[in-house]
């Protein structure tokens, strides 16, 4: 291009667009912390297979600590956590976000399949969803303040943790559809798979959090906080995860599992 | 039984509200759940790691901390509730 006016607006659209992204890194860094963010979506194709069949048949699984890159920064060695790529004991967000998306639309079509689909039912079904995750971040942020348990973990930690149950209720959801034809979620199929998998989920989150809740038990922490948490004090810490693990998730797993209306009374069966 | 949004704001605002408005010496003092407990042989040593004392800590910051945002939230509420009918 010979033209002299074109090349200086092509020129300036260049600088503007620049500049505007400039802007944009600088804010987002403020608010999203993107290279954190990058280290949840650092995934392979094995380790979603391999996490996959975690989430689903964690009975055999034998260590599940999470690996540790110790890297020196000016004297004090602290512990980086492997990511996902290298570590199948890692939280990512891959997996949960995947799995809230497919929980959205699949229950949604479901809808349409028994013809009671509007289109409120994406905002219903993803505020249902969101709002059960939510709770259970507060919860445990609660219970680890009240606890004293002090944890740096991440909060992106406990989302990714949360958001596994997801693809326990996709699995009911869609198995007890095939079995009951369009009948909804109840029957022997239906209960049977989602105590099969609210099982494993609970034990799979039984695992992974006694890392994040009970944290006597490494020995090289330097963090500079004496043993000084009773015997009680542990005891109750326990209980808590139990109660998290099992009633807590037993209650925000049927929430999801649930049919907006009986569906019985729409297949006219019964 | 879908969660709508402005349903689920509603019914923490509720539940904070309800919180903030435990009365500290009419209430509180009364079922010993009131900031000032500690005997006066420790000397020093204020118990401070209990859960009862931090939920004690725990509602006397809400308390504290959210009444002026909690005024402000709860009058815009209601002028949206009268709009709405």
């Amino acid at each position: 291009m010979a033209d002299p006016t074109a090349q200086m607006g092509l020129h300036m659209g260049k600088s503007a667009f620049d500049a505007g992204q400039q802007y944009l890194e600088s804010n987002m860094n403020r608010w999203v912390n993107v290279a954190s963010l990058k280290h949840y979506f650092n995934v392979s194709n094995s380790y979603v297979v391999s996490k996959l069949r975690l989430v689903l048949f964690p009975w055999w699984h034998r260590p599940w600590s999470r690996t540790q890159h110790l890297s020196h920064n000016g004297g004090q060695d602290f512990g980086v956590y492997a990511p996902p790529r290298e570590d199948i004991n890692s939280p990512d967000m891959y997996i949960p976000l995947m799995a809230l998306v497919t929980y959205i639309l699949f229950s949604t079509l479901l809808a349409g399949l028994r013809r009671t689909f509007h289109p409120e039912l994406f905002g219903l079904t993803a505020t249902t969803a969101l709002v059960v995750v939510f709770l259970e971040i507060a919860i445990i942020r609660l219970a680890m303040y009240l606890l004293s348990i002090n944890n740096e973990s991440q909060l992106l930690d406990l989302v990714a943790y949360s958001g596994y149950k997801f693809v326990g209720v996709i699995l009911t959801l869609l198995l007890s559809e095939i079995a009951n034809r369009g009948g909804g979620s109840g029957g022997w199929v239906g209960w049977g798979v989602f105590i099969y998998t609210f099982a494993a989920n609970g034990f799979f989150l039984l695992r992974s959090l006694k890392y994040v809740l009970l944290p006597d038990t490494s020995p090289n922490t330097n963090s500079g906080q004496a043993y000084t948490a009773s015997r009680s004090h542990r005891q109750r810490r326990t209980q808590f995860l139990f109660i998290y693990s099992f009633p807590l998730q037993f209650l925000f797993m049927w929430i999801l599992t649930r049919d907006s209306v009986p569906t019985a009374v729409l297949t006219g069966s019964k | 039984m879908f969660f709508g949004f402005g349903n689920i704001i509603l019914v923490g605002l509720l539940l904070v509200n309800a919180i903030a408005v435990l009365s500290e010496d009419r209430f509180l003092a009364r079922i010993g759940w009131s900031t000032t407990v500690q005997e006066s042989s420790f000397g020093g040593a204020q118990d401070n790691q209990s859960v009862k004392a931090k939920l004690v800590n725990l509602i006397a910051s809400v308390r504290t901390l959210l009444r002026i945002p909690l005024i402000i939230l709860n009058t815009v509420v209601v002028i949206y509730l009268i709009i709405l009918g």
